[in-house]
């Protein structure tokens, strides 16, 4: 072989090597349906309109069938669109539930029917940071209504490593990716607490349940933090 | 652990000098000349803390002529310029359903180019010494693709300041060589300074035919620059990169004039870098 063809085949070599390929990544999460309007409790002759969101197996939000139950019709009568009217005085459990091919799925919300009508209006929803690299990332975190918008507040003990480039933050319902997740902004503090403004037209409080933090120049994840509540 | 001790490491792309550099100016009219390609393909990086984290695959390819040449027996030019470099990701491919999250992407320029300036501080003296001032010119893209993340350069322009020392010895029978270095690097837009030193050490084997050499090279950031600079930026353009490396490499000589080199980068600790092996394969011309 003449030492021509050597190098012709070495660049030809480097040139398939240097194409783009596919990386694959492991992003399954459980199928969920969440109840995201709620109401503590429900005077007898109101009506209450619930809702539910169904989140697939890679965290997206999906439209779905879903069917509404109440756990004792004298009580709280519910209709499949999630209307629900107050009957008599006593406690119920009202059930979501979403049929997919091989398994059922449920989100149950408990309240009593009574005297007053009380919508859930949680102040905040609350978790804590951790890591899942070796990048430091740790802290608890506050997600609560700001008028129309949304603020999430990192608290005192909140630290990130600062020599990561190009770190993100996400809200997201599938912690292993950012397919499908809301982009917060880019990571600007890395220590003590600060907030973000989220838009309130454009994220709800029980939309998502993961806080992500994700490199985007790696394209790698930091560390997450799942909602309490 | 196994994982980290052996991991490899890309080293920079200044230091592909084969046979040449050192202590040692050409003398006048003489010169060396390469022609290679360097490349690394990355799927994980040392992280702030040293240890070694998955990423999505980055590949960057450069295609460089350096070249040495003794305008005097003190003063040599030294250039080394990547004239084709291709930076690339990998799709990102959703597991579950196969779909494609992140569609990759590739940018091809030229890259960022050293211009040196090598003056010989001894002449005929056992111990060679040399001062090089290196100028990288940031000629490369820094803000490539969509997402500005794909880099075939730093976009700063620096300086370093290297002062060399070598030595040539009998190794038994053997012609051998060993040479030391140590610099500093002044880089602008924000990036921090480095502190850079090396160890390098060749022997001559099968009746001058084969160069075997090892060589050492460590950059130490001095960790002064800005927090901000680089947020896209990725190994192995990113700010505040560190790494000590090994790379043996094999240079056989046709004749007196051409020749071929391989080497591959290795490391033994590195910070904010890919954490695969570099190759470098090339074709080199003693002028004489």
């Amino acid at each position: 072989m003449k030492f021509s063809q050597i190098i012709f085949g070495a660049l030809l070599t480097l040139l398939v090597y240097s194409c783009i390929g596919d990386d694959i990544i492991f992003d399954t999460v459980a199928e969920n349906v969440r109840i995201t309007s709620r109401v503590d409790s429900l005077a007898v002759g109101d009506d209450f309109q619930f809702e539910a969101i169904f989140v697939n197996n890679i965290g997206i939000e999906e439209p779905m069938t879903i069917a509404w139950s109440s756990s004792d019709e004298a009580i709280l009568a519910i209709d499949q669109n999630g209307l629900a009217s107050g009957i008599s005085k006593g406690d119920v459990m009202v059930t979501a539930t979403v049929d997919l091919a091989t398994k059922t799925i449920t989100d149950t919300w408990p309240l009593a029917v009574a005297d007053n009508t009380v919508i859930s209006d949680p102040e905040s929803r609350t978790g804590q940071l951790r890591t899942t690299s070796s990048y430091l990332l740790e802290g608890d975190f506050e997600l609560k209504p700001d008028g129309n918008n949304l603020t999430l507040v990192l608290s005192d003990d909140y630290r990130a490593s600062s020599n990561l480039p190009g770190l993100y933050v996400y809200l997201t319902n599938n912690p292993n990716s950012v397919n499908g997740a809301y982009e917060i902004g880019m990571v600007t503090e890395f220590s003590g607490t600060h907030s973000y403004t989220i838009p309130g037209d454009e994220v709800g409080l029980n939309q998502y349940s993961h806080l992500l933090y994700f490199c985007k120049p790696f394209g790698v994840k930091v560390g997450d933090g799942e909602f309490d509540n | 652990m196994l994982r980290f001790i052996f991991s490899l490491l890309v080293f920079s792309l200044c230091s592909s000098h084969l046979l040449a550099g050192g202590g040692w100016p050409q003398p006048k009219e003489n010169g060396y000349f390469k022609l290679y390609q360097w490349w690394v393909v990355a799927d994980q990086h040392f992280t702030d803390v040293g240890l070694i984290d998955p990423n999505t695959t980055n590949g960057i390819f450069n295609t460089s002529l350096y070249a040495e040449y003794g305008f005097t027996d003190r003063f040599t030019g030294v250039v080394n310029f990547p004239f084709f470099s291709r930076a690339y990701f990998n799709n990102t491919i959703s597991g579950t359903t196969g779909d494609l999250l992140v569609p990759g992407e590739a940018i091809n320029s030229i890259g960022d180019t050293d211009i040196g300036f090598k003056y010989g501080l001894t002449q005929n003296k056992p111990l060679a010494l040399s001062a090089t001032l290196t100028l990288g010119l940031p000629l490369g893209n820094n803000e490539g693709g969509t997402q500005g993340n794909l880099q075939t350069g730093d976009g700063e322009f620096n300086q370093m300041l290297q002062i060399d020392a070598g030595r040539g010895f009998q190794l038994g029978k053997l012609p051998a060589y060993a040479n030391a270095y140590v610099g500093f690097n002044n880089r602008s837009q924000g990036y921090s300074d480095e502190l850079r030193w090396g160890l390098e050490a060749g022997v001559n084997l099968f009746n001058k035919k084969l160069w075997a050499i090892g060589r050492i090279i460590a950059i130490e950031s001095l960790l002064n620059g800005d927090r901000s600079v680089g947020e896209n930026s990725t190994s192995i353009f990113a700010n505040n990169t560190e790494f000590i490396s090994f790379t043996p490499e094999l240079a056989w000589n046709f004749n007196e004039k051409w020749g071929v080199a391989a080497s591959v980068g290795t490391a033994f600790s590195g910070r904010i870098i890919f954490a695969n092996p570099s190759y470098s394969v090339g074709v080199f011309f003693n002028l004489r």
